[in-house]
């Protein structure tokens, strides 16, 4: 996976990374800022075609890559709602008839009727995954969405994402958050400039990874507070 | 008790890049698909365009209103107008083409950023690239449905005939919005690889303003010019549209050579976009 500077120079996002995912599991994906998870993210998603190799996937791709993606800011959320179930591929009806339990799952009162403009990050990140939890997903793909959250919705969170496993939803994620991989998680890849440094059980994974960053077994991000 | 088997899943394979067109028939499916969305993100885009205004979306109609004044009083300065006649059949041609050819220019505008102006989008969801212009090109028609209705009250009010040939309008304006969509779907690839023609597009567009019968009919182009103005692809548009306007039947001629500007531009503008849509993500 090779990506063009502007500079004229070719930068290899991806090299040689080869991994299986057994379905219905949670798979994390850890590493340093710029290791390439967010390209392989978006290369599972199609949204960026690879160079070499190959991407085999069993189902249907809901990603989760970004909040507020295909929100109207100026517009409510209610409105966004539905913006957000079409953008993710669901009709009218189908957004309706999950509506209310969107809403619920969000718990912002009456927030929802504010435009979206008015959101904190925590807020879209609420709206953001309440939509895409409820979209019967095959693969959900969670690229640091979970981020902005706040600890009890962190913990809705893990329990839907342990519900949509239940019925056989592979979900696929990436968090700076090593406490939150290694609680979901049942396997791991740790990517480390493009390249696939480590892949196993989340324990040892997350286990070797803090180990090299020498932060031992203390939390590594503020999400993990 | 028999268990009920879940659907099979759909199995989705992405390999290298390859060069050409995608598979065009589950291109076309994903955008039919995506009908719901369309809509919807350009109901919400033209909701929200005028959200802290004022007059909100009164600006749709004054706009073109305001340019039609501006280009009036130009007109009556060049060239003294003459009659009542004369003027009513002025104000009536600057309405329509003016609306007209805001349709054309905000589409190509708007499609021209639709890719740049949508890059989270680009870069964090998959589905048909091609939905963002169509999008545009639907903003701009929606843009121009009231003008059309403010204008029939005009030409109303100024005691013009309405004629049969109104029943030709609808697919002139169905070849004017494939025309557009093409001049969308050429030109958004070019503003991704090459960013300046976006700051050469307000002054294309003015060219093209003046090129096509919009300030003037095609009666009161002088010969020496005709030939060179009849290259410009919306010439034909618009003579056709002068003369359902007036209440006459177009010319075949016109009609079948909007017909062919419009297809010709679409495969093109089609053709470009999608053999350069794999790209885009790349290219932020």
């Amino acid at each position: 996976m090779t990506r063009r500077a502007k500079t004229g120079r070719t930068v290899e996002a991806l090299k040689d990374v080869s991994f299986d995912v057994a379905s219905g599991s949670v798979y994390g994906v850890i590493g340093r800022n710029g290791a390439g998870k967010s390209t392989l993210f978006r290369t599972i998603a199609g949204i960026l075609p690879p160079t070499e190799g190959r991407v085999t996937l069993f189902g249907r791709v809901t990603p989760l890559l970004s909040l507020g993606v295909g929100f109207n800011r100026e517009l409510t959320g209610r409105e966004n709602i539905l913006l957000g179930g079409l953008a993710v591929g669901l009709d009218p009806a189908e957004v309706g008839r999950r509506y209310n339990e969107v809403v619920e799952f969000a718990e912002l009162g009456e927030a929802l009727d504010y435009p979206m403009r008015t959101y904190s990050s925590g807020m879209f990140s609420r709206l953001g995954f309440a939509i895409a939890a409820h979209l019967d997903p095959e693969i959900l793909l969670i690229d640091e969405a979970l981020a902005a959250g706040d600890a009890k919705f962190k913990q809705k969170c893990f329990a839907k994402i342990a519900e949509l496993c239940e019925r056989d939803c592979t979900v696929m994620l990436v968090s700076h958050g090593m406490q939150i991989v290694k609680q979901l998680a049942v396997r791991c890849l740790w990517l480390e400039r493009g390249v696939a440094r480590m892949e196993g059980p989340a324990d040892e994974v997350v286990g070797a990874y803090l180990e090299e960053m020498g932060t031992g077994k203390q939390a590594s991000a503020m999400e993990d507070f | 008790m028999t268990a009920i088997s879940p659907p099979p899943r759909p199995v989705t394979v992405y390999e290298p890049t390859v060069t050409g067109l995608p598979a065009m028939g589950p291109y076309l499916r994903g955008i039919w698909a995506r009908r719901p969305f369309m809509w919807h993100l350009a109901r919400t885009e033209l909701k929200a365009r005028n959200y802290d205004t004022a007059l909100g979306q009164v600006w749709i109609i004054l706009d073109p209103m305001l340019m039609v004044a501006v280009y009036y009083m130009l007109r009556s300065v060049v060239r003294p107008i003459g009659t009542e006649l004369d003027r009513n059949f002025l104000i009536d041609h600057l309405i329509w083409a003016v609306c007209f050819f805001q349709f054309t220019s905000k589409s190509l505008r708007s499609g021209a950023q639709s890719i740049l102006s949508n890059k989270q989008m680009i870069l964090n969801t998959a589905f048909p690239r091609a939905i963002f212009p169509i999008v545009a090109v639907t903003i701009g028609f929606l843009d121009l449905m009231p003008t059309l209705v403010v204008y029939a009250i005009i030409h109303a009010i100024l005691g013009l005939p309405f004629g049969i040939s109104l029943a030709v309008l609808p697919l002139m304006l169905v070849l004017l919005t494939m025309f557009n969509l093409g001049c969308a779907l050429l030109y958004a690839p070019l503003a991704v690889f090459f960013r300046d023609t976006t700051a050469l597009l307000p002054y294309l567009s003015q060219v093209w303003l003046y090129m096509t019968p919009v300030l003037y009919t095609v009666g009161e182009i002088p010969p020496n010019l005709k030939p060179i103005l009849q290259w410009n692809p919306l010439y034909v548009f618009w003579a056709a549209l002068e003369q359902i306007f007036a209440g006459r039947m177009p010319s075949p001629g016109y009609v079948l050579a909007s017909a062919a500007w419009a297809v010709a531009f679409l495969l093109g503008g089609a053709v470009l976009f999608l053999i350069r849509e794999r790209d885009f993500a790349i290219r932020f």
